[in-house]
């Protein structure tokens, strides 16, 4: 006994295992993290030193050369260019607008997708298909196809049925029903963000598809016990969703919100805008600028948005 | 014969009952027309694209042009298959580059993400929240802006012009390690717990008990990944004409313009038909993952 009592003790204690433990976790990260970094983080910082340099082509050489220029190209941006500042601001404006709709209308979506019915599967196929038709081939081939049915005239009549919905035989009682609010005394503002939101249906319809089958998973993952209980209990309909499946699908919206604004600001007009100055004019050194700015700027948005929503979530260990 | 009779009534009567303690029945008829209405707005580019693949010529060139197909035939497939046999690398050999460019993708991303977010959500290690904050950032360079320096990486990589240039990159996105930790994150820690009071470690853990309970996001992300990695045509990658995947050569046919229209026609129906296929198989297995079924509490 007195043996065992003299011999030093081993230097990990028990706060040190689990430390071993999650140790172990790197190991688990590894494979994501190496590519991560070759891929992705050199790509980033590639674009970071594209910015403050000017980038030439240089085919003799079979390669590119860069001038640092310091920050002549974040002013050109801001001092210079016609056009960026607007593009971004409206970017950023649609952003807004967008985000909260989209959420709210796939969660909508996914709840009512998430019953047993007859032909669920196929229902939910229907509501993934803007995702799925988004590819480049078959926009391609649409356009082809629209090309050929009106005969290689380019009528509005057949961009409209390409479109699928024509707004201008609505116009008028638009404005009718608009004039009606405003006299009825409703805040400008407001009205305003509803009108672009009714302007905007078939897009945020269109741009829900991946929101709603992750809103699905999340419903999914709700243990049927919570519910059993809140029925037991006696709780309604309206009671459960507030305090059941509300609660439980607040990280997913959390997860959905940061898609959605990725999603939205991929697709936006200042990347149209980063991708035209880099590959019509050739201007490297401002097109990083141009996509470095705004992914600052939705990332500010990003993180200020998932700070606000992250403390109200309520994680269920 | 009579007593399954009055068990499935006795069911219908109960679900009857559970359905209105919700919502009442003319709320529901409103919100599935609501729904139905969204739905044949998202529903009618497919339905164009089946009814233009059974469209013979003088129908695709109608004006004004007709939803709804009223000759319907297969020449436009035969069309396409003719054109494939032209090619001068075999079809099959499309496909292949396909399945392996998709497939390794896919696959490699689920893994590899998962693998990445079962820590990230359930240990505590130093620079955490900094890999985290990047991942985030990550999403936000579009693949359009950041080409070029993507292009520069895979050529120093001297994996230009091979299927790993496609497949490599697909593996550390990070939409996918974003969507596992989320939902990893839910699982209850007393679940993993358990587990390793049995003695099970940690790789036995990740592959049996996290992965089994998280099924619906990794499935969920398998649609996102294979939409992604169906739709790359790789022709910034791959310059060989044997290593190119079926999108680019279904693309080329589209390209031929006017003259193949009808062929044109069939590609859109395929391209469109096997995600939605592949989105079927995958939903219809997102069932109740039952987290906390093994538990009491």
């Amino acid at each position: 006994m007195a043996e065992l009592a003299k011999r030093p003790r081993r230097p990990r204690s028990k706060s040190s295992l689990l430390q071993k433990r999650d140790r172990k976790g790197y190991l688990f990260i590894l494979p994501w993290v190496a590519g991560f970094l070759i891929f992705y983080v050199r790509s980033i910082v590639m674009t970071l030193q594209f910015s403050f340099s000017e980038l030439t082509m240089d085919a003799a050489a079979g390669g590119y050369q860069l001038r640092f220029v310091g920050p002549e190209n974040f002013l050109y941006a801001f001092r210079v260019h016609a056009s960026f500042k607007q593009i971004l601001t409206t970017s950023v404006l649609d952003m807004v607008v967008d985000v909260p709709l989209i959420i709210f209308f796939s969660l909508f979506i996914a709840m009512l997708l998430n019953k047993k019915f007859p032909g669920k599967g196929i229902v939910r196929a229907i509501f993934f298909l803007p995702v799925i038709l988004n590819s480049g081939a078959i926009t391609a081939a649409m356009d082809l196809s629209a090309t050929m049915m009106n005969g290689g005239v380019t009528s509005q009549v057949t961009e409209m049925a390409a479109a699928g919905a024509t707004t201008s035989s609505v116009a008028f009682s638009m404005d009718y029903l608009i004039d009606m609010f405003v006299s009825l005394g409703i805040p400008a503002k407001l009205l305003d963000y509803m009108v672009a939101a009714v302007d905007r249906i078939n897009d945020i319809i269109l741009a829900s598809g991946v929101q709603i089958v992750i809103f699905i998973a999340a419903l999914q993952s709700i243990p049927s016990s919570l519910y059993e209980v809140a029925r037991i209990e006696g709780a309604t309909g309206y009671e459960t969703f507030w305090k059941v499946t509300f609660p439980m699908v607040m990280p997913h919206i959390i997860t959905n919100i940061v898609y959605t604004i990725v999603d939205s600001y991929t697709e936006s007009d200042v990347v149209d805008l980063a991708y035209q100055t880099a590959f019509g004019e050739f201007n490297y050194g401002l097109s990083s600028v141009f996509s470095l700015v705004s992914t600052i700027v939705t990332c500010l948005i990003l993180v200020l948005v998932c700070g606000y929503i992250q403390k109200r979530t309520f994680y269920y260990t | 014969m009579a007593k399954t009779m009055t068990a499935k009534t006795r069911m219908r009567f109960f679900k009857r009952r559970e359905k209105q303690l919700n919502r009442s029945v003319a709320g529901n008829t409103l919100l599935f027309a609501l729904m139905a209405v969204c739905g044949v707005f998202m529903v009618l580019p497919l339905v164009m694209i089946v009814n233009n693949a059974m469209k013979p010529l003088d129908e695709l060139y109608q004006f004004p042009p007709k939803i709804f197909v009223r000759n319907p035939t297969l020449e436009n497939f035969s069309d396409l298959f003719t054109l494939m046999n032209d090619s001068w690398v075999p079809f099959s050999r499309y496909i292949l580059n396909t399945i392996i460019i998709t497939g390794g993708g896919m696959l490699g991303h689920v893994i590899v993400a998962s693998m990445a977010a079962y820590p990230l959500a359930k240990n505590k290690f130093p620079g955490k929240q900094l890999l985290f904050s990047m991942v985030v950032l990550s999403m936000m360079f579009s693949w359009t802006v950041t080409q070029i320096p993507q292009y520069l990486i895979i050529s120093y990589l001297h994996i230009n012009n091979t299927y790993a240039a496609l497949i490599l990159p697909a593996w550390s996105f990070g939409m996918g390690l974003y969507l596992m930790k989320q939902f990893m994150e839910q699982l209850p820690d007393s679940l993993m717990e358990s587990a390793r009071l049995d003695g099970a470690n940690e790789w036995k853990i990740f592959w049996s008990i996290v992965m089994p309970n998280v099924k619906s996001a990794w499935l969920t992300l398998a649609i996102f990944q294979f939409q992604q990695m169906w739709g790359n045509t790789g022709s910034l990658f791959l310059r060989d004409e044997q290593l190119k995947p079926l999108q680019y050569a279904l693309q080329q046919i589209t390209a031929g313009g006017v003259a193949r229209a009808g062929a044109a026609a069939a590609v859109t129906f395929i391209i469109a038909a096997v995600p939605i296929t592949f989105f079927l198989i995958c939903q219809s297995n997102v069932l109740e993952t039952m987290t906390t079924s093994g538990m009491k509490e």
